[in-house]
């Protein structure tokens, strides 16, 4: 992980104590509301439904154990007992006073955290692959990338009042676990065919209430010129992107009004301008950062353990989570572990202290002291002996962690909804339950195969609706709560938004729906290994709205 | 009859907050019972005690809400409103500590 400098300490503390003042002066009344609610949201403080919300940065979905306690330890203490993990692998909490807001700082500057930048018209925390690193299928590590990218942004005194927010994703592995095509940037670490390492840059992806796939506007970008290049874009879009329509000021509006191939030239000239400046990386820069994060000592260890294998056929419950939450590691005879979020007896999401402080010391006991969040919201303990996993299985059962659901059916992506969200106008977390409720049936869920469902509780779509296979849009139609159903989205390398299939239904009706959408599939699937998506971009609309509607 | 009463959040809290009227003036409760309703066409009079409670710094992003009464007291007409008057419609996350952290948010 990366570690602070002594100018990174510096620059946190002289941050939080500048907030500690406003924060004085706000109640002492020397600041109005209006002239502190910028101060706030760059410090990532919201006033949400019921109380504030301080939104907490974990870049690129980075944890060491030290922090998780830290983040339990708040958790515990200034607010209800638990936290959220975000679509964006940001964790939120739900009820902060204000008066202790500094006190959390001073608490998360201390382990190397802070909530800068997780709100307001800025660059926001850069998100990555949860398995950076430890992936089979990596093509090179995106996290020394994330790393530059964010000592580049943090403060960036041009950037700091753009059009609109500003999110980065990078992804370094051939499958597509950041969702990097719904992100106003998103970067790809490729190889060339003289095995050379580069960037496909996409811009103007989003999702919200003009949802848009990112245009590839360079095919090969050398990681040297990773800061120069965004730079470049960043400077048009800073120029040029709308102040004028909040709902028409964010990048994917820029690239779709300019046209792909005019913004590509626009940033292209700008490019020009800074190619060669301080920003360009040196091979060194590269190095530094790399160090950071290079390999922990792994154990030289075989890919087959016989107890491993022995424990899968005498307990069946063991092997079903194993089949569900388990990837492959690159290095043999560790494995990569998902812990499941989405149970039943809690909000999508959400970690209790007592659960914080256990998944810490599960990742000192397992998994070399880190873990990651997920933009699907769930953990991962990225570095597991395979001799290991049947006790981890055990200790995560205890903790409500082990539901075998990762990329199934219940591994339900949801925003907080209109149970905490000021801008929503529908509830999203007892929709999640009620479907969870439904189809928790291990069986059932396992016969469905990879799929994903994704609930936002307004046009906003932080619960990323429009790019699940099965999305659902809660919206108030005069006064009522009703679920807009969305079919064929993917927020993978094959990414694509869903389609709208028809008028929407009641929160009443929308589980039948949901559960008449998976019969057509089920019914018409070639055979148990063609997916919903591939299924129903065969299909097409038709049977399922017929079902639906007909 | 539609009523009306005065919501806000309280500044050092955040919590929801009612404006509330009792014989030695204004004040805001966190409960939505005790709040004053009024007429809406008799609102103004709410709306000058809520903003001269922003200026003081009592309460921060003030407004009016639609309520009726009902046997169990006075009801938001909106569901976004009943939700912030009642809190999150579904279970909290348990950490055996809730109860501490309960006594400290309280
Ligand atoms: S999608 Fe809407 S309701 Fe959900 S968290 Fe985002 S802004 Fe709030």
């Amino acid at each position: 992980m990366y570690q602070y400098s002594q100018e990174d300490h510096q620059l946190l503390q002289e941050r939080v104590s500048q907030f500690r003042d406003q924060v004085a002066r706000r109640l002492k009344g020397d600041l109005s509301e209006d002239e502190f609610k910028q101060q706030r949201l760059r410090n990532g403080l919201y006033l949400q439904l019921h109380a504030y919300m301080l939104r907490v940065a974990v870049p690129y979905g980075l944890l060491s154990s030290e922090q998780m306690r830290t983040l339990a330890h708040i958790a515990r203490t200034y607010d209800r007992g638990y936290g959220h993990f975000s679509t964006r692998q940001n964790i939120q909490y739900n009820w902060p006073k204000l008066e202790d807001v500094p006190k959390i700082l001073d608490d998360l500057a201390a382990v190397e955290m802070h909530a800068i930048q997780t709100s307001g018209n800025c660059i926001r925390n850069t998100t990555s692959d949860p398995l950076a690193g430890v992936a089979r299928d990596e093509i090179a590590d995106p996290r020394p990338y994330c790393e530059l990218i964010r000592q580049w942004s943090t403060f960036h005194p041009e950037f700091n009042f753009l059009p609109r927010k500003f999110k980065i994703a990078v992804s370094g592995a051939t499958h597509d676990r950041a969702a990097v095509a719904v992100h106003d940037i998103g970067l790809r670490l490729v190889k060339n065919d003289a095995d050379e390492l580069g960037m496909e840059v996409y811009v103007g992806g989003g999702l919200g209430r003009t949802p848009m796939i990112g245009k590839l506007i360079r095919e090969f970008l050398p990681p040297h010129d990773m800061l120069t290049y965004l730079e470049a874009i960043l400077r048009v879009y800073n120029k040029l992107g709308r102040r004028d329509n909040l709902y028409k000021a964010r990048i994917k509006i820029l690239v779709h009004e300019t046209g792909e191939e005019k913004f590509r030239e626009l940033v292209e000239e700008e490019w020009q301008q800074v190619k060669t400046s301080s920003l360009r990386l040196r091979d060194e820069d590269i190095k530094n950062i790399e160090a950071h994060f290079k390999d922990p000592e792994y154990e030289k260890l075989s890919d087959f353990d016989v107890d491993y294998d022995k424990e899968l056929i005498s307990d069946p419950m063991f092997a079903n989570w194993a089949d569900k939450n388990i990837e492959l590691h690159k290095k043999d005879g560790y494995r990569v572990v998902y812990l499941s979020l989405k149970s039943r007896n809690q909000p999508t999401g959400d970690v209790t202290a007592d659960q914080m402080d256990a998944i810490a010391d599960l990742a000192d006991k397992y998994s070399l002291g880190a873990i990651r969040s997920t933009h699907r919201q769930n953990l991962v303990l990225s570095d597991v002996k395979l001799s290991d996993l049947h006790s981890l299985w055990q200790e995560l059962t205890a903790l409500d962690l082990a539901t075998p659901n990762y990329n199934h059916l219940t591994d339900i992506i949801s925003c907080p909804g209109m149970d905490y969200c000021a801008l929503a106008t529908a509830r999203s977390i007892p929709i999640a339950q009620a479907l969870t409720e439904r189809f928790d049936a291990y069986d059932f869920i396992n016969d469905l195969g990879d799929i994903s469902l994704n609930i936002s509780g307004c046009i906003n779509a932080c619960g990323h609706h429009h790019v699940a296979n099965i999305g659902i849009l809660g919206v108030n139609k005069k006064g009522v709560e009703v679920y807009q159903l969305t079919l064929g989205g993917s927020a993978r390398e094959d990414a694509s938004i869903g389609k709208i299939i028809g008028p929407a239904f009641t929160a009443d009706e929308i589980v039948d729906a949901v559960s008449d959408v998976l019969d057509v599939y089920l019914t018409n699937r070639e055979d148990p290994e063609e997916t919903f998506l591939t299924a129903y971009r065969r299909l097409g609309q038709g049977p399922f709205k017929e079902k639906l509607y007909g | 009859m539609a009523f009306q009463v005065y919501t806000a959040s309280l500044l050092k809290e955040g919590l929801v907050a009612y404006l509330c009227i009792d014989t030695d003036g204004a004040f805001w409760s966190t409960e939505l019972n005790k709040a004053v309703t009024t007429e809406t066409q008799k609102v103004d009079t709410l709306k000058a005690l809520a903003e001269q409670a922003e200026k003081d710094n009592i309460v921060i992003a003030a407004y009016a809400i639609d309520v009726e009464a009902t046997s169990n007291g006075i009801s938001p007409l909106e569901n976004r409103e009943r939700i912030r008057a009642n809190g999150p419609t579904v279970l909290l996350p348990q950490s055996t500590d809730l109860n501490a952290a309960n006594i400290r948010a309280a």
